[in-house]
């Protein structure tokens, strides 16, 4: 319990002061290594330096639900297939966008979108997991998602909060598959309200939550001795983190409300929107990957109907992150993409919806190590296969290692022996790569 | 030589002065205090909740105690496959579970919830032989089995009370936790859902064929994987590579379900009608559908209401069934059948029973299914039902049957199957037998699903409890009164919805429908619960009374509860949100309340008591004479001996002994 009295920094800024010496106590006692004033602030220097130097950050948009790609971003505008959703001029030239994405159009020349994306499976749940993890799902192993792997060969930009945030549902996320927990997303159910329960009930002192932990541990010891590993570990893992994260100064990167409200509302005040806002405060303040979920897309009724709000959210979201961190400087070190599991039937069936159809789709990339400006490979015609430069999931994924600089073509092996490569394997799209 | 024994330390100060710090100092109020420095009754736990229990909480279907003989004789059985196994590849089995392991164990597989304090000191206190079996038969006939076999049921059915946004689907989930109350035989419990007609608070049974509205492929395909654990999804689009199904035999399956009608008229989600067919005149002709249609124009132009039209339609989903022909979709590429043609209704494997050789196609695939040569029905549930008590599957995944995957112990899965058969699928006889094994009876061991090697079952495998076993455990440690409210029965939903569509005007629309939003509109209902059992935003009532599907942020998702939207969605994953709501959140803390089961067990005791009562009641056992210490020594030296107490509830319960079954 060293150094408990000294080097508390921060003077006149009571909570701040108190949060440094509550996350000391906390380590502390979790055996945790202490780094005190001079020899802290120095090592998050480094950090920070070490952040700037390698690590490129991810702020993925994930479409749940399979989002139409007529009517977004791979419109066929004079025919049939195309039905309500009339098509407008982007800034590119002789790049067409869906109506409801005016926004995007504008900042065309800030992104590539990729037109002749194909999927192996027409399920949400296996396409989700294969574009998070690039491989297919099987009973016998969890793939780790992208943010994880990034996490595990770049390490962590912030020593105190966590490398990989996801806005959503978190039961259906691979997680850090068969890497360490250590790497695995921590999960924001809300954006507007951050992190839930991050304070201490007033009653509870700082002594005594630090009393509660050591006791906690002490208790458990023989516990976590008979069933080491596994889960258990996973959850050790988790307490250290929380423990680690309550202890941070930067909390406040969680809550964006401290945001002036016009930009709030710019980026729309939806789940996807507010979620977009939160991505940039945390890329911000030193988390590594964020991934944000907008579910809804499964149109199988009266998809005219529901597309024009669900893609406005979008326009806003993105269009409004994109110049956000523009504007300060982070497009060049964050890489931004939009995924969906695949796309929709060009025939309109009877009840005016469109059906799954994995054989072509279309994502987007931007910001870090992209060309704007660019469309990759086309869909035939009605928008039912592609028509030239086929991109597979694995390619896609591929590309996006490639642009984070991670080593796509290293081979990595799982606990079982098997070998995985981050991306699948697949070859990186050299026309959209800078 | 005098040897000083710490037995009790002179500092601590009689019970009432224990009552009074605690009320001030670990009470949990956090700082809103009335005058005086009382706690505000608005902190407080709601009175429903610190109330005794109902007296009948409600009927469960007796377990029958003359069957005693026969589940020992049977678990016997199981326990000879399991040791053949072991010695087959050279395990060693775990050590056996003491009482006090067993009880906890025992009451989470079966109640979902931890024993009360009195639970396991009565259990462990007792002389009765075969006290295992009486309790195993207790529990099996109580309110806590029905509510954690609902949870169980919930997360394979998807059961959520919107699947569409105006379907209320409360009397569909009503029955399923009725049909468990019963112990309806599971054959017949399926039967009855697969051919279930009418309106979901005329017949709830409904719900199961309304759950995928609108999606007739889709509702095959989810079927055929949760009642016959097999994976025919992928050939709805293309023929599997790697699997044999093809696309025409999904569409020869799907042939026999395709005529259900979810309302009258023009049916959702059906492929326009085969070239050569006549379009559109059952639905002209039919009156029903045409007073819908009238009452929907007539709503549609007269009121401002939003939602009133779909109200009218909640009234008109009728589940009805007539053959009708099904097509191959116009893409379709291979070359045993045309694009559009159209396909005979067919199963995947075997014979229709002869019983029901001449009825309609959706009767004809339900006989199939259930049918008891139908091996594949109850080997699915023989091996679900092991894997809800031993934590693995004989199969992994349990619905992903196929000769590439095959059982880990092939001869016990078949032996289960019989077991299904013998017992009549009487599900909770089945698990009645498999809590009986000397196998489950052994202590948890850990199991990683990518190991090479399957899982041999020296015990049971060690689990994470599941979002609701999680939450019914704290409730146990803080409701007296846990079933403060149930779901609404059917009968309930009847009297808010339903209206006579065929005679109904706008003004009778209007009516029925302020009086529906009255009572279940969104957040109404909700609120009417606040008002019973809220605390600080959280209801306290057992998760499988609570609305569902949960928001996110919830307790009980952030421990993964599932959404309802995928098949056994729920899972048990660690993340950093579930701490810091077992350090911070409202619910943790409610349990250190005056009126909170366990501060009151506390304080009903002497202060010496204090650990074990807070140990038992919390991990169901004595401390160790190590352990005693630690948490004496907190008592003693924190500020006060309460706070210290506090500090030891809540250290236990961010052990992972809590949240892990052993």
């Amino acid at each position: 319990m060293a150094n408990l009295t000294t080097c508390v920094d921060g003077v006149g800024d009571e909570p701040l002061a108190r949060r440094r010496l509550f996350g000391r106590i906390a380590r502390a006692a979790f055996g945790v290594t202490v780094i005190d004033g001079v020899a802290g602030r120095l090592a998050a220097a480094e950090q920070k330096a070490a952040a700037a130097r390698g690590g490129v950050n991810l702020i993925y948009l994930m479409m749940r639900g399979a989002m139409s790609h007529l009517d977004t971003f791979d419109p066929k505008p004079g025919r049939d297939e195309q039905g309500e959703t009339r098509a407008i001029q982007t800034k590119t030239p002789g790049v067409w966008f869906g109506e409801h994405l005016p926004q995007l159009a504008g900042l065309s020349d800030r992104v590539a979108v990729i037109r002749s994306l194909t999927a192996e499976t027409g399920a949400h749940e296996q396409g989700t997991y294969a574009m998070r993890t690039s491989y297919a799902q099987l009973a016998s192993i969890q793939h780790p998602s992208l943010g994880s792997w990034a996490l595990h060969v770049a390490g962590k930009a912030s020593r105190d909060l966590p490398g990989y945030v996801l806005v959503g549902n978190g039961n259906e996320h691979p997680g850090c598959g068969f890497l360490d927990p250590g790497v695995t997303p921590v999960p924001v159910a809300d954006p507007a309200l951050g992190l839930e329960n991050i304070v201490r009930p007033a009653y509870l002192s700082e002594t005594n939550f630090r009393r509660r932990l050591a006791l906690a541990e002490r208790i458990d010891r023989d516990f976590q001795r008979l069933h080491a590993g596994g889960q258990i570990a996973a959850y050790n893992q988790m307490y250290k983190d929380a423990v680690r994260l309550l202890g941070s100064v930067d909390l406040e990167a969680f809550d964006i409300a401290r945001e002036p409200e016009p930009l709030r509302e710019r980026y729309g005040t939806g789940q996807l929107g507010q979620g977009c806002l939160l991505a940039r405060r945390l890329v911000e303040a030193g988390v590594r990957c964020v991934e944000v979920e907008l579910g809804g897309w499964d149109m199988h009724r009266d998809i005219f109907d529901e597309l024009p709000e669900k893609t406005a959210q979008l326009d806003a979201a993105l269009a409004t992150l994109l110049s956000d961190l523009g504007d300060r400087g982070l497009l060049d070190s964050t890489l931004v993409v939009l995924g969906t599991e695949f796309g929709r039937s060009p025939a309109i069936n009877e009840n005016a919806g469109r059906d799954h159809h994995p054989a072509v789709f279309s994502c987007l990339l931007a910001g870090a190590g992209i060309k704007g400006g660019v469309v990759h490979g086309a869909s035939d015609a009605r928008g039912h296969s592609p028509d030239r430069d086929a991109v597979t999931v694995a390619d896609f994924n591929t590309t996006i290692a490639a642009a984070m600089r991670l080593p796509y073509a290293k081979e990595f092996h799982a606990p079982n022996g098997r070998p995985f490569k981050i991306g699948g394997g697949g070859t990186p799209i050299a026309a959209v790569l800078t | 030589m005098i040897r000083h024994i710490p037995q009790q330390p002179a500092v601590w100060p009689p019970r009432l002065a224990i009552v009074a710090v605690a009320c001030l100092l670990l009470g949990a109020d956090d700082g809103r205090r009335g005058r005086g420095g009382r706690p505000q009754s608005a902190a407080g736990l709601p009175a429903a909740v610190t109330a005794a229990p109902p007296a009948q909480v409600m009927e469960v279907a007796a377990v029958d105690r003359g069957r005693r003989d026969a589940v020992v004789v049977a678990a016997r059985r199981i326990d000879d496959l399991l040791a053949t196994h072991w010695r087959e590849h050279g395990v060693q089995p775990a050590p056996r579970l003491n009482d006090e392991q067993f009880v906890r164990r025992v009451y989470l597989d079966l109640a979902g919830r931890i024993p009360t304090y009195d639970e396991v000191t009565a259990f462990v206190a007792s002389r009765e032989a075969a006290k295992r079996a009486a309790l195993v038969d207790r529990l099996l006939e109580s309110p806590d089995y029905v509510s954690h076999f609902y949870n169980f049921w919930a997360d394979i059915l998807r059961l959520t009370e919107r699947p569409q946004k105006t379907l209320p689907f409360e009397p569909y989930l009503y029955y399923v936790k009725d049909s468990i109350r019963t112990n309806k035989p599971y054959d017949e419990w399926v039967h009855e859902m697969l051919t279930a007609d009418g309106r979901l608070w005329e017949n709830p049974a409904v719900g199961f064929q309304l759950r995928d509205f609108g999606m007739p492929l889709p509702y095959v395909d989810n079927t055929v994987r949760v009642l016959l654990g097999t994976q025919i999804g992928c050939a709805q689009c293309h023929d599997h590579p790697f699997d044999h199904w093809t696309q025409k035999q999904f569409y020869e399956l799907a042939a026999l379900t395709s005529g259900t009608k979810m309302r009258p008229g023009p049916q959702p989600g059906q492929e326009k009608p085969p070239a050569g067919t006549r379009r559109g005149g059952a639905g002209m002709r039919d009156p029903e559908a045409a007073a819908v249609r009238r009452l929907v124009q007539e709503v549609r132009r007269e009121t401002e209401r939003p939602g009133a039209v779909q109200f009218v339609l909640a009234n008109a989903t009728k589940v009805t069934f007539a053959d009708r022909p099904l097509a191959l979709p116009h893409d379709y590429q291979y070359d045993d059948a045309k694009p559009l043609e159209v396909v005979s209704p067919k199963v995947l494997w075997g014979d229709v029973p002869q019983s029901a050789a001449t009825a309609d196609g959706r009767a004809r695939f339900a006989a199939w299914v259930v049918a008891h040569d139908n091996r594949q029905f109850a080997r699915t549930i023989a091996n679900r039902m092991w894997r809800k008590v031993m934590g693995v599957g004989l199969v992994e995944p349990v619905d992903d049957f196929r000769a590439e995957n095959p059982a880990s112990h092939p001869a016990l899965l078949e032996h289960l199957t019989d077991l299904v058969y013998e017992l009549d699928f009487d599900l909770r006889e089945f698990v009645r037998v498999l809590v009986s094994t000397a196998g489950y009876q052994r202590r948890a061991v850990a199991y990683d699903h990518a190991a090479a090697e399957p899982f041999r079952f020296p015990g049971p495998a060690l689990r994470r409890m599941t979002a609701e076993q999680v939450w019914d455990s704290i409730l146990t440690l803080v409701a007296r009164n846990p079933w403060a409210v149930q779901r609404p029965t059917p009968e309930r939903i009847a009297a808010a919805v339903s209206i006579d569509v065929a005679h109904a005007d706008v003004a009778t629309v209007e009516r029925a429908f302020d009086a529906y939003l009255a009572e279940f509109g969104p957040g109404r209902y909700q609120r009417s619960l606040q008002q019973v059992c809220g605390y600080r935003g959280q209801l306290l009532m057992r998760a499988s009374e609570m609305p569902t599907p949960l928001p996110l942020g919830h307790f009980l998702r952030q421990f993964g509860q599932s959404d309802r939207e995928s098949i056994e969605g729920g899972r048990t994953v660690a993340t950093i949100p579930q701490i810091l709501a077992m350090f911070n959140g409202p619910v943790t803390h409610a349990m250190l309340q005056p009126g909170s089961v366990i501060f009151d067990e506390v304080t009903a005791h002497r202060p010496e008591e204090a650990i074990d009562v807070v140990f038992l009641s919390i991990l169901s056992r004595r401390p160790k004479a190590d352990e005693r210490r630690i948490a004496r020594e907190e008592i003693t030296t924190a500020e006060a001996p309460a706070v210290g107490c506090g500090n030891v509830v809540w250290g236990l319960l961010n052990t992972r002994e809590f949240l892990f079954i052993q």
